[in-house]
């Protein structure tokens, strides 16, 4: 009797009534995971009947190639066919058939693509042979042993790294070892050209403050990273890595900025020859002289030649944490004052 | 009547014993899993057992050896009619990677007893299994089961 109550109050449970509802029907189970490897399959019209796909078959009886009858309209198709019966499905015909496109294509092997890696990480850990002071810290700390000297130079064996991020955290050289995304660099270099020029931009539109700026004074600014974030998100939609390189770039980066008060100048021209890459001119017609922003060094030799100040000079820093804004620092350069000593 | 009633009891309760003549264990494996929480053979109502006395369905594993040539029909003699055979895996249908020149496996099965059904792979996913076993399984029994000996 009371093995009865036990059942029935068993049986009463939510959780035994919830378990019963949610089990798995047959064709949840049938899937296939996405990276499934089945039989290949042939596609008979690209074959040239070389053989390839016999020969690196490890199963005796999978593939046969046959040959169709000849007809009235020409020989028949040369092609291989796949026995399910003693295929063991590794597709190492699909990866031999030299066929463009394959003959035989037997999932996604890692052969066919030379990138592959088994650890999906985005990033591949490199060591800077400039930077690196061969210390062996990562050698001793890597969990696998990917790291090794070659040539007296600390290398990582990119098939062996199980891109666990140990050796970047151990590293006393700060970007001595190096984490990087290898799969987009022309996106990466658009990526910072973007946050460059946008930066340079909102420091000159900020003319009247840079005029103002006395020596020995500091500009600061606030600027939100979220002004440029959704054409950084169409370069590379990926909020972590976007963010990774914009702030790895602003971080380091440090603008010369030139600023121009035409208001002063009184067309002397010294400074047209001066220009190394020829970037100021001196327009006739109008009688003013014309300065091509983006072909300009900012090498400052205009600034240190120009006699009436129109030409002002500026450095700025900047710095971007995790508050996503960045933080610009603007002084003048200090040349002329250099120079003045003298 | 009788029969129909019969019918019903050999579909729904359908007892499974696994042969290994002589292969790598990876179809053993597969089969293994087949018990775990994730397949779950038995609510289908599969039982495996490693005895053939109680089988219905024999599922034969491995190309077959030499030490297992005589062993298998004494096997299949064990089991109790109606029973059926499925191969699974590569090995017993062609002897798969075995069967190299100057080898001494004796593939296929079907040389020494009548093989009914067939799962390709090496090893075949534990969910091929199942669907061959539920796809063939209970109407096989149930037609061997009706036939006049």
């Amino acid at each position: 009797m009371s093995s009865l109550i036990w059942y029935i109050y068993d049986f009463a449970r939510k959780a035994w009534a919830d378990g019963f509802t949610n089990a798995h029907s047959r064709s949840e189970l049938a899937e296939k995971p996405d990276r499934f490897r089945d039989f290949p399959t042939v596609n008979k019209q690209y074959c040239i009947g070389c053989g390839a796909c016999t020969v690196s078959c490890p199963s005796p009886n999978a593939i046969k190639i046959v040959r169709e009858k000849d007809d009235e309209t020409g020989e028949g198709m040369t092609f291989p066919v796949i026995n399910p019966g003693a295929c063991i499905r590794c597709g190492f015909c699909a990866e031999v058939c030299p066929t463009d496109p394959k003959t035989l294509e037997c999932g996604e092997n890692h052969l066919i693509h030379p990138e592959f890696n088994i650890i999906p990480s985005k990033r591949q850990y490199i060591i800077d042979d400039y930077l690196c002071i061969k210390c062996k810290k990562c050698m001793k700390k890597c969990p696998v042993d990917a790291i090794s000297i070659v040539n007296d130079k600390l290398q990582v064996d990119q098939l062996k790294c199980i891109a666990c991020g140990e050796c970047v955290d151990v590293c006393p050289v700060n970007g001595a070892m190096k984490a990087v995304f290898v799969e987009n660099l022309q996106d990466q270099k658009d990526l910072i050209l973007l946050t460059v020029n946008y930066l340079e931009d909102y420091i000159n539109s900020k003319e009247e403050d840079l005029r103002a700026l006395q020596k020995d004074r500091l500009l600061q600014y606030d600027l939100p990273l979220d002004g440029i974030w959704d054409e950084a998100l169409k370069i590379i939609p990926d909020d972590e890595i976007s963010f990774e390189i914009i702030s790895n770039a602003v971080n380091r980066l440090k603008i010369r900025i030139i600023d121009w008060d035409s208001s002063k100048c009184e067309k002397c021209q010294l400074c047209v020859p001066e220009c190394p890459t020829k970037c100021i001119s001196f327009d006739e017609e109008n009688d003013t002289i014309v300065r091509d922003k983006d072909r300009c060094l900012r090498c400052s030799i205009c600034y240190q030649t120009c006699p009436f100040s129109v030409i002002k000079y500026f450095i700025a820093k900047f710095s971007l944490e995790n508050d996503r804004t960045i933080h610009i620092t603007v002084k003048a350069s200090n040349l002329n004052g250099e120079l003045l000593m003298e | 009547m009788l029969n129909s009633i019969k019918d019903i009891v050999r579909k729904s309760s359908i007892h499974v014993c696994i042969v290994n003549c002589g292969g790598c264990n990876g179809c053993d494996v597969e089969c293994v899993a087949l018990l775990s929480p994730r397949y779950d053979l038995e609510q289908y109502g599969i039982y495996v057992h490693n005895n053939p006395r109680e089988a219905d369905v024999l599922l034969l594993t491995g190309a077959v050896t030499e030490q297992w040539r005589e062993n298998l029909k004494r096997v299949y003699d064990k089991a109790p009619e109606p029973k059926i055979v499925v191969a699974v895996g590569n090995c017993p249908q062609s002897g798969d990677v075995f069967n190299q020149e100057g080898g001494h496996v004796y593939a296929p099965a079907s040389n020494f007893i009548p093989v009914d059904a067939a799962i390709s792979g090496c090893p075949p996913r534990p969910s091929e299994i199942l669907e061959a076993i539920l796809a063939v399984g209970p109407q096989a029994i149930a037609d061997r089961g009706r036939e006049k000996k």
